[in-house]
């Protein structure tokens, strides 16, 4: 998955909960997915991925 | 006929030339050739060329005496930020001289840096124009930015100390973000920059996919020399790369041309890595709204559910009593209503009975009979008519209180 296709799954979620669009069971649902999300994004900000490293700086 | 020696005829030339030409000059010409020599002058060729620059149309040898270099070099380098270069434009105040051994060659004592200066500008609104013209100029600055530019592509010099000015900026930022480099090393001034700078510009078009934004520093050198950023062919290269460029090659005075077709100019390396930095904290921070949205949504949803919850509890005994009250009277209600049904139908029966008891009452034959009528009867039949009777018939005559026999005659 692609950095940019989860923020935008995330904004939909953020926006249907916040416009009371989802039933309380629905909701615990969304929350599961939306941290998966979160976790995903978090880890492209700030954790070095030692294969992208690897290829890139291979020549160096 | 008179002889001449060689000498005595340079001699004579030379005369002629001191005593025709005492004056300085100021020319304007092209630098084709600069040589400082170990005593410290410095040795020009100088040259003029027709319109099309291909052709030369003049050439004169012309020396910086050493006492005039010490003097020029650093002034003409202030003014203009460059050092005299080969392919230079120059407007210089000279003497001319005539040497028997040397011969021909121009003596120079002053330069006019605003003309080098107004000559550059010239060319590089040349450049611009003919980029503008020919529909590139803004193409790289149509591209985006991506979300997170993480993946860089660096050409500078490897030693340049604006390199490592960048890398450790980047690399380690104060957020933590996750950055990968890759140094291109390329000549960041003089006449090899142009073709080492495209050639490092094609290595990573070459794994284009690898990286997500291109950036070309410069920084750390004594004297800035951009003109070689001047280059249409650089720019050309720029305008069309297929991924963001940002320059940070470090100048006080306009921007070249470099900068001007790439996506975003900076002033130094340093800004470059924080213009990165920055973008990725744009991305985080809009993550971070993100999270903060959601958490503050649902947990709003929740204590609306749950005073929702509260209040229908609390209600629940008194809607409790309200329903009981509701239902008893609805009960009352059914109550009366059959109640008052059954008696209406109950009054409507006994008319009604009344009715068919009087009917009744009257149709009865022994009343009838005993408000003085009889009933006839022949044969067990009885009589209506006359014309049922004949002669010697015995009828039956049939009183309230009795009958009799009679006989017709």
């Amino acid at each position: 998955m692609k950095y940019e296709e989860a923020m935008k799954r995330l904004e939909e979620i953020v926006s249907k909960i916040e416009e009371n669009k989802l039933d309380i069971d629905q909701i615990g649902d969304s929350l599961r997915e939306a941290r998966e999300l979160i976790k995903f994004c978090k880890e492209r900000l700030y954790k070095t991925n030692e294969e992208i490293k690897k290829i890139l700086e291979v020549e160096e | 006929m008179d002889i001449m020696t060689l000498l005595e005829l340079n001699g004579r030339v030379k005369n002629v030339l001191q005593y025709d030409m005492p004056d300085a000059y100021w020319v304007q010409a092209e630098i084709s050739s600069l040589n400082p020599s170990a005593q410290g002058h410095c040795y020009l060729e100088l040259v003029q060329k027709d319109p099309t620059g291909r052709n030369f149309l003049a050439r004169a040898k012309a020396n910086i005496w050493r006492a005039t270099w010490l003097e020029l070099k650093p002034f003409f380098e202030t003014q203009t930020g460059e050092t005299l270069k080969v392919g230079m434009k120059v407007l210089l105040k000279v003497t001319v001289s005539f040497h028997e051994l040397y011969g021909y060659s121009l003596v120079v004592h002053d330069i006019d840096p605003t003309y080098t200066l107004g000559d550059m500008a010239r060319r590089r609104r040349e450049i611009l124009e003919q980029l503008e013209k020919e529909g590139v100029i803004g193409l790289n600055r149509e591209l985006e930015i991506p979300v997170l530019p993480q993946r860089v592509a660096v050409i500078s010099s490897a030693t340049a100390a604006g390199y490592d000015d960048f890398r450790d900026q980047l690399l380690r930022n104060m957020y933590g973000f996750a950055f990968y480099l890759r140094l291109f090393p390329a000549v960041m001034q003089g006449n090899d920059a142009e073709r080492s700078v495209i050639a490092a510009l094609n290595a990573i078009a070459a794994r284009r996919e690898l990286f997500d934004v291109v950036v070309i520093i410069r920084g750390g050198g004594s004297v800035s020399e951009l003109s070689c950023f001047d280059s249409y062919n650089m720019a050309l290269n720029i305008a069309n790369f297929p991924l963001p460029v940002i320059t940070g090659i470090g100048h006080e005075r306009d921007d070249t041309v470099a900068d001007v077709v790439a996506h975003s100019k900076v002033k130094t390396p340093t800004a470059a890595a924080e213009f990165l930095i920055d973008r990725m904290f744009d991305s985080a921070s809009l993550l971070d709204d993100l999270t903060r949205r959601m958490v503050e949504s649902v947990s709003d949803r929740m204590n609306d559910e749950k005073m929702r919850i509260q209040q229908i509890s609390q209600k629940l005994p008194t809607l409790f009593a309200v329903l009981k009250v509701r239902q008893e009277q609805l009960l009352d209600n059914i109550w009366t209503r059959a109640h008052n049904g059954v008696r209406n139908v109950m009054t409507e029966r006994e008319y009604r009975l009344g009715i068919i008891d009087k009917v009744l009452t009257a149709a009865d034959p022994v009343l009838i009979l005993k408000r003085g009528f009889s009933l006839t009867r022949c044969d067990g039949h009885t009589v209506q008519s006359v014309s049922d009777l004949k002669r010697g018939d015995r009828l039956t005559t049939i009183f309230a209180d009795g009958s009799v026999e009679s006989e017709i005659i």
